[in-house]
């Protein structure tokens, strides 16, 4: 942020999160937000900066269960909190369902969106987990998309509810790569 | 915070309220008010008795259109009266239910009705040591409702060119109470339009007498901008439409019971 404030005047303060199960306790400066803390101390790079100010979604993480913008949080406001970004969604080596359907429908393009998109779909199938077109819409239509995948999105949430109903949670990465 | 980052305001010191949630994030019935504490977010008003009575039916139409599903989860309710901003939907829709709005600083606490709250653009009758601490309203009567109407061009995103709430009782096609508020009168804050109100007041809701108010009676009080988003013409025109729009929804609302 801001240069120009004097570093100095705003001590350290320690925060507690648990992310993707991992417990840390960093020192943040009063104005840092969740974002700058998740990427540049913790090195989470799937979270995302599009606009900074809560209307492109592609810095969206779960927090105690909700969805917020990484960008509108203070760090501060984060402590002691349970936080979930795509690094999280899956165990080492393993594709979640819903990763596994946006590949299928081959709704990736730049792929700068997606994080974002794939946890508002993870929160959305937490709460929901038969949505129509109209509610996978209206929580989507929160996650720009400057490549325009979005028709395909909402195809790909369909296919991963269909997988998390057969039971298909994760996926295996090296089975999915070699040939069948 | 957005205002924070792209230098609008620099603050010199930033007081986290969130931790007030534990006391003030309520939204309950007591008394024959509805109270609802300012750290209430826009999420928990959609999903409290608010959007499922049919009297309050405004708070289920604010939250179709307001902002996105994780703009809902930070928003509080007193941060949309705070902010002092014509596009403050629970705000628009709060001063039609004639809200008034408690603030607390350590010399006490003190009542004020939320339509003499706003001065100017983000200027609130209210000093920076107060707190924003509830926001009540009387219970409706039957034969009520609200709505809210918000016109964008798409959704999801934040700012209508208008946007109208109304509340009005009806009895025997006659208007017995309305309110209708606006994002703008002509002032650079949400406001009621008073004039219209009292044309309403005590008249059959006719097509002749909706047409009338709209047309004849509203542009008459009413003095729009015009800017990089719409021209005044264009929002004078969308505020008559919508106001038609509104009214028509609470005589339906009401009818439909
Ligand atoms: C992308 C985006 C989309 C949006 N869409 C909409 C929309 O569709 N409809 C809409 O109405 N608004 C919208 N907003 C505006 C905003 O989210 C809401 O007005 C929200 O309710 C503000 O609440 P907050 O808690 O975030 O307040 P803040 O932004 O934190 O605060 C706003 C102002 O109020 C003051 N304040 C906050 N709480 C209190 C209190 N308890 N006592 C005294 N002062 C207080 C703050 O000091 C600040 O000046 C949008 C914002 C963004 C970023
Ligand atoms: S970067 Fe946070 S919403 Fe765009
Ligand atoms: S795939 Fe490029 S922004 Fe969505």
């Amino acid at each position: 942020m801001s240069n120009s404030l004097s570093e100095d005047r705003y001590p350290y303060i320690k925060v507690k999160l648990s992310v993707n199960g991992r417990d840390y306790e960093v020192s943040v400066r009063p104005y840092e937000r969740l974002i700058d803390v998740l990427r540049y101390k913790l090195g989470l790079t799937s979270v995302k900066e599009g606009c900074g100010r809560g209307e492109c979604g592609a810095c969206v993480v779960i927090m105690d269960g909700k969805l917020v913008p990484s960008c509108l949080v203070l760090a501060v406001r984060a402590n002691n909190k349970k936080i979930l970004t795509l690094e999280g969604l899956a165990p080492e080596g393993k594709l979640h369902a819903i990763q596994k359907a946006f590949l299928d429908v081959m709704s990736v393009q730049c792929g700068y969106c997606l994080p974002g998109v794939i946890l508002a779909t993870k929160w959305l199938l937490d709460k929901n987990p038969s949505p129509t077109d109209q509610e996978i819409k209206e929580v989507l239509g929160g996650q720009l998309c400057r490549c325009g995948s979005y028709l395909r999105f909402v195809k790909a949430v369909k296919l991963a509810v269909k997988y998390l109903k057969e039971g298909k949670v994760y996926f295996d990465i090296q089975e999915l790569m070699s040939p069948p | 915070m957005v205002l924070i980052r792209d230098d609008v305001v620099r603050p010199k010191a930033v007081l986290d309220l969130w931790p007030l949630r534990k006391e003030l994030a309520f939204i309950k019935r007591e008394g024959g008010w509805v109270k609802i504490g300012a750290l209430a977010t826009i999420e928990e008003i959609c999903s409290s008795f608010l959007v499922r009575d049919c009297r309050y039916a405004g708070f289920s139409d604010m939250c179709s259109h307001f902002a996105t599903p994780y703009i809902r989860s930070l928003a509080t309710i007193g941060g949309n009266i705070g902010a002092a901003h014509p596009l403050s939907d629970a705000t628009i829709l709060l001063l039609t239910l004639d809200s008034e709005v408690k603030l607390v600083s350590i010399r006490g606490e003190r009542w004020v009705k939320l339509d003499k709250l706003f001065l100017g653009e983000r200027k609130l009758a209210k000093d920076s040591s107060e707190l924003i601490a509830e926001v009540r309203f009387k219970e409706v009567p039957e034969n009520s409702s609200t709505a809210l109407l918000k016109f964008d061009r798409r959704w999801g995103h934040s700012m209508g060119y208008v946007v109208v709430a109304v509340y009005a009782q009806i009895k025997d096609n006659v208007v017995r109470e309305v309110r209708i508020a606006f994002d703008s009168i002509g002032r650079p804050f949400p406001e009621r339009a008073k004039k219209t109100e009292k044309f309403l007041r005590g008249r059959g809701l006719s097509e002749d007498v909706i047409e009338w108010a709209c047309t004849e009676v509203l542009p008459k009080e009413m003095k729009r901008i015009s800017d990089y988003r719409a021209s005044a013409e264009y929002r004078l025109e969308l505020s008559k439409v919508l106001l038609r729009r509104a009214l028509l929804r609470i005589k339906s609302r009401i009818r439909g019971g």
